[in-house]
């Protein structure tokens, strides 16, 4: 027997497990998230006797008499403190790391009442954040040591809830105090694990399974293969061609396919069956890269195909040609950019059960719920499906595909009981779709000044071993590869390429952080062949209000671009009369997923028996906040407050599908529903009627973002409905070489929260300069990644430079009240402009990202 | 007493355990004799000889000034940033099997903290294993793992 003290209650086990599997599985403290049980995350991070200790790391019997605090175990003054803190900040995102950051508040704070910032970001250094870049959270510390310092709360620095207004999100306490549930936090009565068997090679065939010894092994339920599969074995958002299972006869096209699944009581059980099915594999030879696929001959990923092709892009206007050969100034270089792993903090994970309804319901993590549904159905070959999202704990595009939820709800609807998937984090590296490498050769032309003249280009990505977005992502790097800048001879020829890599989809930015790179550092070097700053060449090309972009779109008032150059201009000058090293870049990106797809945000506003709004979108946060936007949203529009309303999470039965969220399109695709569900709502209300009047009664707003298809005939197409715009400088020191400062100029319309757009921003950035000079997801010569969370090279507390996010309020369309929103665009820019500063720096161009020779490079 | 140090705060670290016992004659090629030069040399009484005949530094006291670094005739002792409380404690040099014979709590070299690491800070070099303080997390997984205990938590908190 191991006896300790969680929270001030003695506690005695004779199970010898980590302290975390203790927590969550015996004692249920759910606030102690599991992010990957490598020690790497943090988020499971705890105090033992005082100090941080990662929960995962320590095994119960090591524990004997010592004293475990965890959130549960804060003192109300705590909490409140933190709550407050972390809200006023806007520290909260996807919120799957705030736990253990408050931990680490707490344990810092207990010792140091008065921290300097140094100190803070030494205390958060060992725990991993992906949304917020840090500086949010950083700025909690420091406001909770203020406050406990001070022994009183002050009020809230906004509480009224309209738009344009700093209010603390919604979802600030059950994150902080680690309540809200995430699809693991749910322990059902009855509950076995899932797991799945998963290819040994990248690419064989499935000669035979024998699942007879697992069968048999006690605590195992049953173990499937893709013969048990009632419906389509294929799922895929746009094309059916990620197996849910490889049948016997069939080829795997990656080391995560899965070959037969496991149902058990229990997950040590399950693991130890897997073992135990046997599978006679014919190794055939891999597809390892863009090269060995397209090279002729190459063996197919696929049967059913007959060219490693996944996708074919051209899109052509004006003449690129003719334009280039007339210019006086050409430039002409190859790019490449890395995969790139999302690294949410919480790794893949649903629960299934059977309803009341005798339906299979799905609690789940990811990025549309309606998704989930219809990909679930396809292959249970049934419509009795209810999705309902749970808090996501980050997704970044990665949590588009299917990667549990169908595997979750396909053992419930054959067994009939609530099951658990969950990825471990070695699996979640392997699965979920990652950013595409992209392999990329450009040519620009500019006149004496520095106009565009014309820009030519050929792309090539590794969509790895499905679809996935793969098609849509490489549609969005040929558009995108123009750049935010009036000229009218553009052509770009793209090729997706299947291999036997992980598979390549959605990741913030979709294809243009890639396209971007090339385009903004030909831009750098031209500004200098020319002999203006790269600041002028930019500012002499910008898209305005009323001109024209290289796809033909007429772009409309709301366009800022220019004033995203303004908002830098000042420091740049300064930086580099000073004799900085300073680099600059521009981006766009589309809100919305436009050319032509029908693009539709749906909210329904409830008035239920509380006498409150209840606000349904089908839409899922994802961390980005869109539960606080829809609330601002209807506050503005409506004569109701905060009090009055209820924001309910995504699902499938009461809420209308409002899209995956992606594209950036969440704040004003479905801020528009919502705002036109306010204008019926109010029609019926009046301004006599309460909502006690209204019980019962449902209000129905949508949108539909009209956009033309790609290469429709009319002289200028709309592509998409808005772009955000922005500007990046990066500052470098000129002692150490390391980046002292991003300035992020972003135009987002109508700032719904500016709190969180600082966020966002901040958190855009600083992924992106994990990007730029140092992350990396390593593919050896048999297709397997990297296995390790903490060895992909993500940045630290202490790493960040000092950020400045700009938002540049300026009105956009008359739709959402104007807002535009940002997501991805934050990460676009940044590694462009990064890379232009080392070459202010060092002298060095670089072609090749994460760039070299830079203090955070890590050298094997 | 010290004088006021800059955070983040360094420390001198006696990489020992001292589990040859140099006080009852064994004595491994690697590791600390005991011989306290370092605790003599210290302007700061930072340093002891602690009860298994090697010295110890109180990383409280020290400033990193890295005077016993300098005088040490075994360079056992480095200077590291003490928010880095995940160690080595040990500078073993020989094989594993001779490691294994003169002392206890020697680094053998097997390797089990490399493949642990999640950050890929730890590397065996020279028998002996190496933590890159810039990459380490922290988190302790190689000190729960060592089956030597060379790797410690000097909060004295994972063991």
């Amino acid at each position: 027997m191991y006896s300790f003290f969680v929270n001030g209650c003695q506690v005695s086990t004779s199970k010898k497990q980590s302290l975390l599997r203790f927590l969550r599985d015996e004692m249920h403290l759910t606030s102690v998230k599991d992010g990957c049980s490598q020690g790497a995350c943090g988020a499971c991070t705890v105090l033992i006797d005082g100090e941080t200790c990662k929960a995962c790391v320590l095994q119960t019997d090591r524990l004997e008499g010592r004293s475990i605090i965890t959130v549960d175990g804060l003192s109300k003054w705590e909490s409140e403190v933190y709550t407050y803190a972390y809200g006023e900040a806007g520290a909260v995102q996807c919120g799957f790391c705030i736990p253990g950051m408050v931990m680490c508040t707490k344990g810092l704070l207990d010792r140091n009442p008065d921290p300097t910032e140094e100190e803070i970001k030494y205390a958060l250094r060992n725990n991993y954040c992906r949304c917020t870049g840090y500086v949010k959270i950083i700025a909690a510390v420091k406001l909770a040591a203020k406050i406990m310092r001070a022994g009183k709360i002050p009020a809230a620095g906004a509480d009224d809830w309209l738009l344009g207004s700093r209010v603390h999100r919604l979802d600030v306490e059950e994150k902080v105090l680690g309540y809200g549930k995430y699809p693991d936090d749910y322990y059902l009565d009855g509950m076995c694990y899932g797991t799945a068997l998963r290819s040994k090679y990248p690419r064989a065939r499935v000669l035979s399974i024998d699942t007879t010894a697992a069968k048999a092994l006690p605590g195992v339920i049953d173990v499937f293969t893709a013969a048990d599969i009632p419906g389509e074995n294929k799922i895929g958002h746009l094309k059916h061609d990620q197996y849910t299972m490889i049948p016997v006869g069939g080829l795997t096209h990656y080391l995560g396919d899965a070959i037969a699944l496991v149902a058990a009581e229990d997950m040590e059980t399950a693991e130890k069956a897997k073992k135990l099915i046997k599978v006679e594999y014919e190794v055939l030879p891999a597809v390892h890269n863009i090269q060995e696929a397209a090279a002729e001959g190459a063996p197919l990923v696929f049967d059913e195909e007959t060219t490693n092709v996944q996708a074919y892009k051209h899109v052509s206007r004006g003449n690129a040609d003719e334009a280039i050969s007339k210019a006086a100034h050409v430039i002409s270089h190859h790019f490449e950019t890395p995969w790139t792993e999302h690294a949410f903090l919480e790794p893949e994970c649903a629960v299934a059960y059977i309803d009341d309804d005798g339906d299979v319901m799905i609690i789940s993590t990811d990025q549309s719920a309606y998704c989930t549904l219809h990909e679930s159905s396809l292959m249970l070959g049934t419509d009795k499906v209810k999705c309902q999202n749970a808090l996501v704990g980050g997704g970044f595009g990665g949590k588009e595909d299917m990667t549990v939820q169908h595997l979750a709800a396909l053992i419930t609807y054959l067994t009939r009981r609530p099951v658990k998937v969950r990825l471990t984090r070695a699996e979640s590296l392997l699965i979920h779709p990652k950013r595409h490498h992209f392999e990329m050769d450009f040519t620009m032309g500019c006149d004496e000044e520095g106009h565009i003249m014309g820009v030519k280009a050929k792309v090539a990505s590794d969509t790895g071993a499905f679809a996935s977005l793969g098609g849509p992502v490489l549609e969005r790097a040929c558009t995108h590869a123009a750049g935010p800048y009036a000229y009218e001879n553009f052509e770009i020829e793209g090729r997706a390429y299947y291999t036997n890599n992980p598979p390549a989809g959605a990741f913030r930015g979709f294809g243009v952080t890639q396209t971007c790179f090339a385009t903004e550092t030909l831009l750098n070097m031209m500004a200098d062949e020319i002999g203006i700053t790269p600041w002028e060449i930019r500012y002499r090309n910008a898209i305005r209000p009323g001109g024209v972009l290289p796809n033909g779109q007429i772009v409309d008032e709301s366009t800022g671009l220019v004033e995203t150059l303004e908002a830098v201009k000042e420091e740049y000058e300064a930086a580099l009369a000073a004799g900085k090293p300073v680099g600059i870049a521009c981006a766009m990106k589309n809100a919305g997923v436009g050319v032509g797809i029908p693009d539709w945000g749906r909210v329904k506003l409830i008035v239920e028996e509380d006498a409150k709004l209840h606000i349904y979108s089908g839409a899922s946060c994802i961390g980005q906040g869109l539960g606080t936007v829809l609330v601002q949203m209807t506050v503005t529009n409506t004569d109701l407050t905060r009090d009055d309303i209820v924001y309910e999470r995504s699902n499938t039965w009461i809420a209308p599908d409002s899209g995956t969220t992606s594209g950036s399109r969440q704040t004003m695709i479905t801020g528009e529903a919502c705002r036109r569900a306010c204008e019926k709502l109010m029609e019926a209300k009046g301004s006599d009627k309460s909502l006690k009047d209204l019980i019962g009664q449902e209000f129905y707003g949508d949108y539909l973002a009209k956009t033309d298809p790609l290469g429709a005939d009319v002289p200028n197409p709309v592509s998409h409905v808005a772009y955000g715009y922005a500007t990046q400088v990066c500052i470098l020191n000129e002692k150490t070489g390391k980046i002292d400062r991003m300035i992020a100029a972003h135009d987002v319309g109508k700032a719904v929260n500016p709190l969180s757009c600082e966020g966002q921003i901040e958190g855009g950035v600083v992924m992106s300069i994990g990007y730029a000079v140092r992350e990396k997801y390593p593919i050896d010569e048999n297709c397997k990644p990297i296995e390790k969370y903490g060895s992909i090279g993500l940045f630290r507390a202490h790493e960040i430079p000092k950020i400045d996010a700009i938002v540049i309020d300026k009105p956009g369309l008359n739709v959402a009240c104007g807002a535009i929103g940002i997501g991805e665009i934050t990460s676009i820019p940044t590694a462009p402009a990064i890379t232009d500063a080392y070459y202010r720096y060092d002298g060095s161009r670089r072609y090749v990202l994460p760039i070299d020779n830079t203090p955070y490079e890590r050298k094997e | 007493m010290a004088v006021k140090k800059k955070f983040p705060y360094r420390s001198a670290l006696v990489a020992c355990n001292g589990g040859c016992h140099v006080q009852e004659g064994q004595s491994c090629e690697n590791g600390c004799i005991g011989c306290g030069i370092c605790v003599s040399v210290c302007p700061f009484q930072a340093i002891v000889i602690n009860e298994n005949g090697v010295a110890q530094v109180d990383e409280a006291k020290c400033v990193a000034c890295g005077k016993c670094v300098r005088e040490c005739p075994k360079q056992v002792i480095h200077i590291h940033e003490c928010a880095n409380y995940i160690v080595v404690r040990c500078s073993n040099r020989q094989n594993g099997k001779e490691a294994r014979q003169v002392c206890s709590v020697s680094c053998i070299g097997c390797g089990i903290c490399e493949k642990t690491c999640t950050a890929g800070a730890v590397k065996v070099t020279d028998n002996c294993a190496v933590i890159d303080e810039a990459v380490c997390l922290s988190c302790g997984m190689c000190v729960v793992k060592c089956p030597r205990h060379v790797l410690t938590d000097l909060r004295g908190i994972i063991c």
